[in-house]
């Protein structure tokens, strides 16, 4: 009987987790793809018709916004990894990488739009940077054609805001590598670091990133928040048209919009496998490269001598890193001096005068927004924590208990595999372009009920936390050492004491760190909250972004500021956290039970010369 | 606890692996209080999983049939955690969020109160002449004081039998011998019934029990 209802227990919890985590995608893909070939009962459209794709293809500037898109995803992606593997082959094994380390970290935390937002205040015709080529140059430095048109503002923003990802997602793996007597051993047959970075570790890096390119790659295709901030606006860049046309009222262009969204889905299903064919031509079709013996790259010798100067004299993974650190402090410098700045005219290089009456002023409708944009991240981050504990501690069932750790091998040997939910299916919200995603949730939250909006919002921002937190803590789930709970277990202990006092404790550094990433993926969110919420739930995202588009830039910053700042306080006391928990090794206040240990240790003295006495 | 009465039987144990190989057939013994049996056999053969099996940790890529049983009660159905059987394991696995006393604390019984459980631990370190660690967190000593905490800590909880997996296989061969006698003398002074399993000769005690692989 205890058995059955631990067992039904087990099965409610686990209905629940694909309930809210993977339910949205049925009624997401149904109701997109219905909504593109025309069946749109709220429109009470029944009947199947291709008149959307027709009236997306014929509209003026299709190709180019389209073309737009796919240069910024491609474009971006393959610099931020190019940048990313130069910074880690240059740094990882230089004393300065833990500082690194600590330097990227605050950078992950922050917004895209926040980013997005400080990034215009320098790189706009009338930035900071302008501001101070003009003065000390006499020269304009940006101008609308350079930064705009060509994508080329959104494109460096987003390469620097993903490079700090790839190089925190490399950081688990590289210590997976054997990185150390890799490179020796390369270095001992006579390669030096630069080349067996490439011929030997690039190779085993790559694949293992694949995920983690693909979400880059396909955040960058769908991206609507920073290009309305930083985007080229006419035409704009795809999702951001499609994203205006959802937005407008006149319902005809519903159709349009829903056929756009299948649209980008196909394109970024090419790109993924863009990615993949890339990776496997690299590293398993044309591998001679990795065991020629050639100790040059024969790109560098074709490249113009100025490229050749160029990567002689200044190295790419210190130029990076240079440029990630620069133009985020620069951004986060830029962001705080506006919030305070009375009068700022171009070309002066800082304000003229400084208030604070605009933070007075904008407080008392701060408040009620940041209030909405905590309990949306706490309760969603919690949430789905909860929902991925239940999903990790299943998997660790279904994998069994005989193995120490779980790793690659395990997995393929083991005999229960089929019944893991597959990795493809629970990082589908990171790869997929949302704004299609949304689309078909957007219709399921109208049929359901439609005045729950704060609850659509919840389940949306749940959907999309749900990855990154089952990501964060899938590794740390792995690598505990099952040997514990058979110690556990051995010495009389019940499972769930043993769960809670002996596994939970050493995992509370990883499961407060994701946490802390929920939280920021939540708070970061703009379409889920925008599009479920039917413009109802504001939060500090919703309205940097609404405030983007107007021109009074010192509102723009508190809330840009403010978007970058709660995140980081998250990220703050989950480190704090994190250091005082887990294994004691790593803590660094230790000793707090050495006072009351001496007390003890002299009540054993007495103790022990009382057992004495009466032997 | 009646140690003096504590036997451990296993008969008619078969083990068989995942593709229907036989590693251990009809295997009977019976281990008596203070009595060490050991198996001695190559890698790979199921030494450990049939330590495992004894302890009742599933074991998914093998079955196991036969009865094994503590003291004359059959312990088939009994969960792990109510076996009442310690295991040693090849590394100490001293839970790295607790110090020493802590760990010993851990395995205390339920019975015992919580404001008696530091003192207890304490005195159980104060016996072995280990006190000066009582603070210190696990990655702070050395590997044979972290053996000699862990043994404290399974004969802390009390069994009735104890398994012991290659528990000197990772100390070095002056620790090695030190270690070996002092659990030895443990298992004595405690009166219970020991299956340890071994690839070294040298870690069998003196008239003592040995089966070698095959069984």
């Amino acid at each position: 009987m205890k058995n059955f209802l631990l067992s039904l227990i087990k099965a409610t919890l686990l209905t629940v987790v694909l309930l809210i985590s993977f339910l949205p995608m049925v009624p997401g893909l149904a109701g997109l793809i219905s909504a593109a070939f025309g069946i749109n009962p709220l429109l009470e459209q029944f009947q199947w018709t291709f008149s959307g794709f027709i009236q997306l293809f014929q509209f003026p500037g299709i190709g180019q916004s389209i073309f737009m898109a796919v240069n910024v995803s491609i474009v971006s992606t393959f610099l931020a990894v190019f940048i990313s593997f130069s910074i880690l082959k240059h740094w990882y094994q230089s004393a300065h990488w833990q500082k690194i380390e600590n330097a990227i970290a605050p950078i992950l935390a922050l917004p895209h739009v926040a980013f997005a937002i400080g990034f215009a205040f320098l790189f706009t015709p009338s930035g900071f940077l302008s501001r101070l080529s003009s003065q000390l140059l006499d020269i304009v430095l940006f101008n609308d054609i350079q930064v705009v048109k060509h994508q080329l503002g959104l494109i460096i923003a987003l390469t620097i805001k993903e490079i700090p990802f790839i190089l925190f997602m490399s950081i688990a793996l590289l210590k997976q590598l054997n990185l150390k007597q890799s490179i020796q051993c390369a270095q001992s047959l006579g390669f030096n670091q630069h080349q067996a970075w490439f011929k030997v570790i690039f190779p085993q890096w790559l694949p293992k990133m694949r995920f983690a390119i693909i979400a880059i790659m396909a955040y960058s295709l769908s991206v609507v928040d920073m290009s309305l901030v930083i985007g080229p606006s006419i035409p704009s860049t795809f999702p951001v048209m499609l994203w205006s046309w959802l937005s407008e009222t006149d319902l005809s262009r519903h159709l349009m919009a829903a056929s756009g969204a299948l649209l980008l889905v196909f394109i970024c299903i090419v790109l993924v496998y863009l990615v993949i064919f890339i990776e496997w031509y690299v590293v398993t079709k044309c591998k001679n490269w990795q065991f020629s013996g050639r100790k040059s790259i024969k790109l560098f010798d074709v490249l113009p001598t100025i490229f050749k100067h160029f990567s002689k004299n200044i190295k790419l993974g210190t130029f990076g890193l240079v440029t990630v650190l620069i133009v985020t402090s620069l951004s986060f410098l830029m962001m705080i001096v506006w919030s305070f700045a009375k009068r700022w005219s171009y070309p002066n290089i800082l304000p003229s005068s400084w208030s604070s009456q605009f933070w007075k002023n904008e407080l008392p409708y701060l408040f009620e927004t940041f209030l909405t944009s905590i309990s949306l991240a706490l309760l969603s981050a919690g949430i789905a924590l909860l929902l991925v504990l239940v999903l990790l501690e299943f998997n660790n069932r279904v994998i069994g208990k005989k193995t120490n750790t779980i790793n690659k091998n395990t997995l393929k040997n083991n005999k229960h595999k089929h019944l893991l939910i597959p990795m493809i299916l629970i990082v589908t919200p990171i790869i997929a372009p949302q704004l299609s995603i949304l689309f078909g949730m957007q219709l399921a939250s109208i049929y359901l009920g439609e005045n729950n909006f704060y609850l659509w919002v919840l389940w949306s921002h749940v959907f999309f936390v749900f990855p990154y937190i089952y990501l964060s803590l899938d590794g740390p789930w792995r690598s505990y050492d099952r040997r514990f709970n058979k110690v556990g277990l051995s010495l009389g202990k019940s499972p769930l004491k043993v769960w809670w006092t002996i596994k939970m404790p050493q995992l509370i550094p990883a499961i407060s760190i994701a946490m802390a990433v929920g939280i920021s993926v939540s708070l970061a969110q703009f379409l889920p909250t925008l599009m479920l919420g039917a413009g109802r739930i504001s939060t500090i995202t919703t309205e940097a972004v609404a405030l983007s588009s107007g021109q009074d830039r010192r509102i723009m910053a508190i809330y840009a500021l403010l978007q970058t700042i709660t995140p980081l306080i998250f990220f703050a006391l989950a480190i704090f956290i994190a250091k005082r928990s887990g294994p004691l090794e790593n803590r660094k206040a230790f000793l707090i039970f050495s006072n009351s240990t001496q007390k003890a240790e002299k009540n054993i003295s007495k103790q022990a010369s009382t057992i004495r006495h009466l032997q | 606890m009646k140690h003096n009465m504590n036997n451990l039987t296993i008969t008619n144990l078969n083990l068989q692996d995942k593709h229907g190989k036989k590693l251990i057939s009809n295997l009977n013994v019976e281990i008596k209080a203070g009595e060490v049996l050991s198996l001695m056999g190559p890698s790979g053969c199921g030494k450990s999983t049939l330590l495992h099996a004894i302890a009742g940790h599933p074991l998914n890529d093998f079955s196991v049939t036969g009865d094994v049983s503590l003291n004359g009660k059959s312990l088939n159905s009994t969960p792990v955690e109510e076996r009442n059987i310690g295991f040693l394991f090849q590394d100490d696995l001293l839970f790295p969020h607790l110090n020493v006393w802590q760990n010993l604390a851990f395995s205390l019984p339920d019975s015992v109160k919580k404001k008696d459980r530091k003192e207890q631990a304490l005195l159980a370190l104060k016996q072995q002449n280990l006190i000066d660690l009582a603070d210190k967190n696990p990655s702070q000593i050395s590997g044979g004081q972290r053996a000699r905490i862990s043994m404290i800590r399974m004969l802390l909880a009390k069994p009735c039998a104890v398994l012991l997996d290659e528990p000197f296989n990772k100390l070095d061969q002056q620790l090695r011998q030190e270690f070996r006698q002092w659990v030895f003398d443990l298992i004595k002074q405690n009166s219970l019934p020991v299956l340890m399993v071994t690839h070294d000769q040298e870690d069998i005690p003196l008239n003592s029990q040995t089966i070698i692989w095959p069984v």
